[in-house]
C-alpha cells in the first residue's frame, strides 16, 4: 500500500513581509499545511529564477515565491525589479511547458498572518489536486541524482 | 559599380586615412553558400571582401573581444539592422564606446543586399523604429503558434524531445553577441546551477537560463540557431520572449545605446494580474 501524496512545496519569501507574515501566522496561532518549505531571502529582489529551477531540480512539486506589497519594500524597489523579472520568467516557463500552476507568486504583507496561512493551505492542496510533478521527476531519475528536498 | 564594390572602396578609404584599424566584414566560406568573418588590417586586404545575401551571421560580437576597443581607436564593422541593434544595447550595458565603432550597414532578402546610410550606430534610429513599428504586426513564425496552442504537458514534451539533442556544446553562446559574461553561470561550480551532463534536466535547465537572460536582448540575429549542432530551434524560444518583453513593457531591444535594459529598470504601474 502506498502513502497519500503529500507534495513538497518550496517558498521564497523576503524577510522584511511575507517572513514576519509567516511569524505572525505563528504567533497567533494559525494552522497551516506543514508542506512548505520556507526560504528566507533579504528581498524578492534577491530571489533568482535559478532558484525556482533549483527548488524543482530538487523535487519541488511547487514553487512559491512571495514578497512585500508594491511600494512597501524594504529597500523601495526591491519588488519593482522582481516583478519585470517574474512577469518575464513566468511567461517561458509557459512556453516550455511548465504548468503556471506550480508556480506562485503572490505579495503577503507582515500584517497578514492570515492570508500567509490561506495562502499556503490553497497552494498545498491546488498541488495535491494536481499530483505530483511526474514529467520533471523523470527528468531527475535519469540523472540518478535523486531529490534531496 | 555594385554594392560589393562600393564598400570595398569605403573599407580602402577608411583604412587608408586611419580612420579606423581594423575592419570587420564577411570573406567566401567552405561552400558557395556560406560566409565566414574577415578582419581586414590593410588595405589591400579589403580585395578579399564578400558582401551579398548570404552574409547573414551578425558580427557584432567580435567587438567586445577582450582589449579590442581599449586602445580607443574606431574598428569599422559591416552589421545589417538586428547587428545595429546589438551594437545599442552593447552600448546601453556599457560594453563598449559606440563612437569607436563605424558601421558599414547594409539591409536585403535573400536575393539581394542594399547599402544602408550612416556611420555610427546613432544615424540608424529611424530604421529601427520602424522595425519597431511593424515588429507587432510581422509574420510570425508558424511554428511558434503551433506550439502554444498545445497544452502545457504537449509542450514540455515537445521542448524535452528538443533539449534531450542538446550536447551542452555551449555554441549557442559562443555565437551570441550578447553572451559577454566572462564567468558564465553555467561555468561556475559553487553553487553548481546546471547539471554539466547533458542529461535532459541539465540541457532544459540551460535552455531556459540561456532564454532568460536573452529576455530583451536578443535582436532575432538567429546566430544561436545557426551555430546549434543539433538545431535546436533556439530562435523560437527568442522570438517568443521578444514578443512577451514587448507586448508586457513595450521594450524593443536595441532602440538606442541609451536604452534602460528592460530588467534592470522598472515601472510602478508594471502589470502584476498573475500575483496573488
Amino acid at each position: 500500500m502506498s502513502e497519500p501524496f503529500e507534495p513538497k512545496i518550496v517558498a521564497f519569501v523576503c524577510t522584511y513581509c511575507t517572513y514576519a507574515g509567516a511569524d505572525l501566522a505563528g504567533t497567533s496561532r494559525l494552522k497551516y499545511a506543514p508542506n512548505v518549505r520556507i526560504v528566507r531571502l533579504p528581498c524578492t529582489g534577491r530571489i533568482s529564477p535559478m532558484f525556482i529551477l533549483k527548488a524543482l531540480q530538487k523535487g519541488a512539486d511547487g514553487v512559491l515565491v512571495s514578497g512585500c506589497h508594491p511600494g512597501d519594500c524594504h529597500f523601495t524597489h526591491g519588488n519593482y525589479h522582481a516583478r519585470r523579472r517574474w512577469t518575464v520568467f513566468r511567461a517561458l516557463l509557459e512556453f516550455t511547458g511548465i504548468p503556471l500552476e506550480r508556480v506562485k507568486f503572490s505579495w503577503i504583507s507582515a500584517a497578514e498572518g492570515g492570508k500567509f496561512a490561506d495562502f499556503m493551505n490553497s497552494v498545498t492542496e491546488d498541488i495535491r489536486k494536481l499530483g505530483p510533478f511526474d514529467q520533471y521527476q523523470r527528468l531527475i531519475n535519469e540523472t540518478e541524482a535523486p531529490a534531496t528536498l | 559599380m555594385s554594392i560589393q564594390e562600393q564598400y570595398k572602396k569605403r573599407v580602402r578609404e577608411i583604412l587608408s586615412s586611419g580612420a579606423v584599424k581594423m575592419v570587420i566584414g564577411y570573406q567566401a566560406g567552405t561552400t558557395a553558400d556560406r560566409r565566414r568573418p574577415l578582419f581586414i588590417r590593410t588595405p589591400e586586404e579589403a580585395e578579399k571582401l564578400v558582401l551579398d545575401s548570404a552574409c547573414i551571421a551578425n558580427l557584432s560580437g567580435y567587438l567586445v573581444t577582450e582589449g579590442l576597443l581599449s586602445d580607443e581607436k574606431s574598428v569599422g564593422i559591416f552589421l545589417r539592422p538586428d547587428g545595429i541593434r546589438s551594437i545599442n544595447i552593447l552600448a546601453a550595458e556599457a560594453q563598449l564606446n559606440p563612437e569607436q565603432v563605424v558601421i558599414l550597414g547594409f539591409d536585403g532578402n535573400e536575393k539581394e543586399v542594399t547599402a544602408l546610410q550612416g556611420e555610427k550606430a546613432k544615424d540608424f534610429t529611424a530604421i529601427i523604429a520602424s522595425i519597431k513599428e511593424h515588429a507587432p504586426s510581422a509574420p510570425r513564425n508558424p511554428q511558434l503558434e503551433q506550439i502554444e496552442k498545445m497544452s502545457p504537458k504537449e509542450r514540455f514534451e515537445f521542448w524535452q524531445a528538443e533539449f534531450s539533442r542538446c550536447i551542452k556544446c555551449y555554441a549557442c553562446r559562443q555565437a551570441c553577441p550578447m553572451c559577454y559574461c566572462r564567468r558564465c553561470i553555467v561555468d561556475s561550480n559553487q553553487p553548481q546551477w546546471v547539471n554539466t551532463s547533458s542529461h535532459t534536466l541539465g540541457n532544459l535547465e540551460w535552455n531556459v537560463v540561456r532564454a532568460f537572460h536573452l529576455s530583451g536582448r536578443c535582436v532575432g540575429c538567429g546566430n544561436c540557431d545557426r551555430a546549434c549542432p543539433v538545431n535546436i530551434p533556439l530562435r523560437l524560444i527568442n522570438a517568443k520572449m521578444a514578443g512577451e518583453v514587448l507586448g508586457a513593457f513595450d521594450h524593443f531591444a536595441g532602440m538606442s545605446e541609451t536604452q534602460e535594459p528592460v530588467l534592470a529598470s522598472f515601472k510602478k504601474d508594471d502589470s502584476e494580474t498573475f500575483i496573488l
